[in-house]
């Protein structure tokens, strides 16, 4: 007996040190309050070098918030971290960036109106004596920066705001790997990139990975996951619930872990009830985004818009409902030639749209969740009228128990929600305002498989009460599997249609690289 | 709590004004009697009501409309200049006077997105110019024969109501106006929206630059009010006469809680702000400090006030990262 006990803990003794020289990172009973919310509760975490290290769980589960710890953001965070087999303290960004650790965060950080170079070296811009920046080598510097993550073909002089928002997630990307970490963490890195870029990203993950790095990769994409990850951690909760070899799960285990339950495919076959023509858009151009679309949408329909980054979906969008000017064409809501580059007057007439970036455009971030609910409501009420309670407070209510938004109350602000839980809000949002002509722009970003199902649920609903739905999205799935016809989009240009019934995630992609399916025609 | 965390500025401002109000005993037997209060509301009253528009433009996120003080002695000015056509048409013609800048700043920010501090800056400094230059460097005067329009005019200051002097009830009735605006009608709702994130509320079909035009509208209603209101304290209009207000009234604005970021805040922050302000400079003046000595110190209130609530919004953990 006294035999094997101690033949156990050599056994033990000798594999840890053979496995502290793979470990990277240990957290160790980490926990972290935020008033009201204890959103990490004693975890234990550690990742390898050499691994890509998935982190699963649902909204609000506090995997953004373990990261952060990481990343410096508290300094009031409790438990014990090691980076290699060495304590250390991460109570601020300065320290987590002189230990090799880099992230990727959710949500851009990036600073607007400034160039990428500078951005992509905020912090560490190369001087000549005297003080003065040394543009040659910031932009020599800025160039290597971005073929890392293959960009080459951008210029570094450029300002943020002229780069579309997959480019800048790169950027980012780019801007945490020009420090050389040691340990990288992305939360939700793919969230905003195209279906090519995310390709392109799984390669530069596995470049980096044979480079020894320690990686913690966040998604929601059981796919990615599958794709790219060694092993996966799931919290709940706040609390860890596992860690798992990728080898050892199934997609089905891993969603059992995350819900606490099963969660079979979606996607309930509908049998759309169409209505009168609601909308029409007649030879719709913006120069250089949209040339001559023209399309029409019925109540009651949910029309998909394919097409790959960057062929124009999300302009479309935006002249189509006002909030850009248009150079020709018109729009035409319930018989009435809509009024060009005027978003209020048509939203007054119930023509909304849910914009793709939640955080610089969707939200207001300060108020809270009540006020953003309703803020799509302020011009249903008369000019002078006063606002009353009761009514408003059942609208926030409703929408905030339908989608199962995860807040401490409904005057919590916004900005203190989870990403996906953001998103709900944000849907809500639109939501509230009932049926009309909805234009979904990503719907689904950042958010978890059991909330995607809720929104893909209201969704149709809206759509059975007779709302028109225009669905731009870049996750095939979805658009397959909740339109009812997909419009193809080509440098923006219309190439074509895809119907129902020869609507696949193939047919979808091949149509958005060009190949439309037979018989489909514009 | 969090309630209580955002009636925090409320509060803590009447909290400091009930501070101030011990002080002031302590500094003087005479400080805490009736008369002394009344004297004190009535000092503060013409900056009340300045501040009721203020505000408006700090909550929708503007910070402060630098034009004010010419739009008083604008507005104050015309009417004076008007007095020939009766009294009402003339507080009338000031009034409009005063909001037509009011509505050409609004249309520029709302619209063009002008930076407001510099726009109105650059329209103050223009009619200042402007005043200076058509009234030749002179203070206009009404003719004040008794029985005239004029001397109507000049007894405006001068009424009563009840116990109360006329301005002074106007101050109440501006911020109690402004609360209701503010925190009640669609309006005001809008205005918080913008003010939090314009960007946003673009996108949620608020109709931006109508909001923002509406926002400096009020605030140059209010100084309108105010300048006339002390034209007829002066007895003469003159390009001069609103000096200082637009300082004193953001201090009191964002001493009162209406954060400078925008969308935050309420007029009974407001009114405590200036309550504070009147009993600062009251007391200041007890201790016989002189009014050079005394701007520094409210220079100093309003600095240390803005380095507090930055602090706040950074340990809230809302700061943009
Ligand atoms: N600044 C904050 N103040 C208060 N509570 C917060 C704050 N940030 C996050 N929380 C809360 O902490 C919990 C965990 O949030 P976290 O952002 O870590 O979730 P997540 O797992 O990253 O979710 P998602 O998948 O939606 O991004 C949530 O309940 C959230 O509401
Ligand atoms: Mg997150």
């Amino acid at each position: 007996m006294v035999y094997t006990l101690s033949t156990l803990e050599i056994t033990t003794r000798g594999s840890s040190s053979l496995n502290d020289i793979g470990i990277a990172l240990r957290m160790e009973q980490v926990s972290k309050q935020y008033p009201g919310t204890l959103a990490v509760d004693h975890v234990d975490f550690e990742v390898r070098a050499g691994e890509v290290h998935a982190l699963m769980g649902e909204n609000g589960a506090g995997k953004s918030t373990l990261m952060k710890m990481l990343a410096g953001s508290f300094d009031d965070y409790t438990g014990q971290i090691y980076v290699g087999n060495a304590p250390v303290e991460l109570r601020s960004p300065a320290e987590a960036c002189d230990h090799g650790i880099g992230m990727v965060y959710q949500e851009l950080s990036l600073a607007q109106p400034i160039s990428i170079a500078e951005n992509l070296l905020v912090g560490r811009l190369p001087t000549k004596p005297g003080g003065f920046v040394d543009r040659g080598k910031m932009m020599d510097e800025a160039r290597r920066c971005l073929q890392q993550v293959g960009l080459e073909h951008l210029d570094p002089s450029m300002r943020i705001e002229e780069i579309s928002q997959h480019e800048a997630q790169l950027v980012e990307i780019a801007k945490v790997l020009g420090r050389n970490p040691c340990i990288l963490v992305m939360d939700e890195p793919t969230s905003a990139l195209s279906r090519e870029e995310v390709k392109r990203l799984y390669e530069i993950v596995r470049k980096l990975r044979k480079r020894g790095l320690a990686i913690v990769y966040i998604s929601h994409h059981l796919s990615e996951i599958f794709e790219i990850a060694d092993r996966v951690t799931v919290m709940r909760d706040g609390r860890k619930v596992g860690t798992e070899d990728m080898a050892g799960v199934t997609p089905q285990s891993l969603v059992q872990m995350m819900v606490g339950e099963t969660i079979d495919e979606f996607y309930q076959q509908r049998h759309p009830d169409l209505g009168d023509t609601v909308l029409t858009v007649d030879r719709l151009t913006r120069h250089g985004f949209v040339h001559d679309v023209s399309f029409s949408l019925r109540a009651g329909e949910i029309l998909g818009v394919a097409g790959l980054a960057g062929a124009g979906r999300s302009e479309l969008a935006r002249v189509l409902c006002g909030l850009d000017p248009a150079h020709g064409g018109s729009v035409i809501l319930d018989g009435k030639i809509l009024k060009p580059n005027d978003y209020p007057a048509a939203v007054a007439k119930g023509l909304v749209y849910l914009s793709e970036d939640r955080k610089l455009q969707g939200l207001f971030l300060r108020l809270p969740v009540s006020w953003n609910i309703l803020a799509s409501l302020t011009a249903k009420h008369s000019t002078m009228g006063l606002y009353g309670g009761a009514r408003d407070r059942s609208i926030v209510e409703q929408q905030i128990s339908s989608l199962q938004v995860a807040t401490a109350s409904s005057e919590e602000d916004v900005g203190n929600l989870s990403g996906g839980n953001q998103q709900k809000v944000l849907l809500g949002k639109w939501l509230a305002k009932g049926p009309g002509v909805l234009i979904l722009d990503e719907p689904s970003r950042g958010v978890d498989v059991n909330a995607k199902r809720l929104i893909h649920e209201a969704v149709m609903a809206l759509a059975d009460q007779g709302a028109a739905v225009l669905l731009l999205s870049s996750d095939l799935p979805e658009l397959v599997g909740l339109s009812d016809r997909a419009l193809v989009l080509r440098e923006g240009h219309l190439i074509g249609e895809i119907s129902k019934d020869q609507m696949t995630e193939e047919s979808v992609l091949l149509a958005a690289n060009g190949e439309l399916p037979k018989g489909g025609d514009a | 709590m969090k309630k209580l965390l955002s009636h925090m500025g409320t509060l803590g401002i009447y909290g400091v004004a009930v501070l101030l109000l011990v002080v002031g005993r302590v500094v003087s037997a005479d400080f805490l009697t009736a008369e002394n209060m009344l004297t004190i509301l009535n000092a503060v009253a013409l900056l009340g009501v300045v501040a009721s528009g203020m505000a408006f433009v700090t909550y929708s996120g503007h910070m402060a409309d630098l034009s004010l003080p010419s739009v008083m002695a604008f507005s104050g000015i015309i009417t004076v200049a008007t007095l020939s056509l009766g009294l009402l048409p003339a507080l009338v013609c000031g009034v409009l006077a005063g909001m037509s800048i009011g509505a050409m700043n609004g249309f520029v920010i709302g619209r063009f997105r002008a930076n407001p501090i510099l726009w109105t800056l650059a329209v103050a400094f223009f009619m200042e110019g402007f005043m200076r230059f058509t009234w030749s460097n002179n203070q206009v005067y009404p003719d004040i024969a008794p029985g005239s329009a004029g001397a109507a005019f000049i007894g405006i200051f001068r009424t009563d109501i009840g116990p109360l002097p006329l301005v002074v009830v106007v101050m109440l009735l501006m911020l109690g106006l402004g609360q209701l605006v503010m925190t009640k009608t669609r309006f005001g709702r809008e205005t918080r929206f913008v003010g939090s994130s314009r960007a946003a509320a673009v996108t949620s079909g608020i109709h931006v630059p109508r909001v923002v035009m509406l926002n400096f509208l009020v605030a140059a209603f209010a100084a309108s009010v105010a300048g006339v209101l002390i034209t007829s304290m002066n007895k003469l209009g003159v390009f001069y006469l609103g000096q200082g207000y637009d300082f004193k009234a953001v201090t009191a604005v964002v001493i009162g809680g209406v954060m400078l970021s925008g969308g935050r805040g309420n007029m009974l922050g407001v009114l405590g702000g200036v309550l504070v302000i009147g009993l600062l400079t009251n007391i200041m003046t007890f201790m016989g400090i002189t009014s050079f000595r005394q701007n520094i110190v409210t220079g100093i209130v309003f600095i240390v006030v803005v380095g507090l609530q930055q602090y706040r919004l950074r340990a809230g953990g809302r700061s943009s990262e």
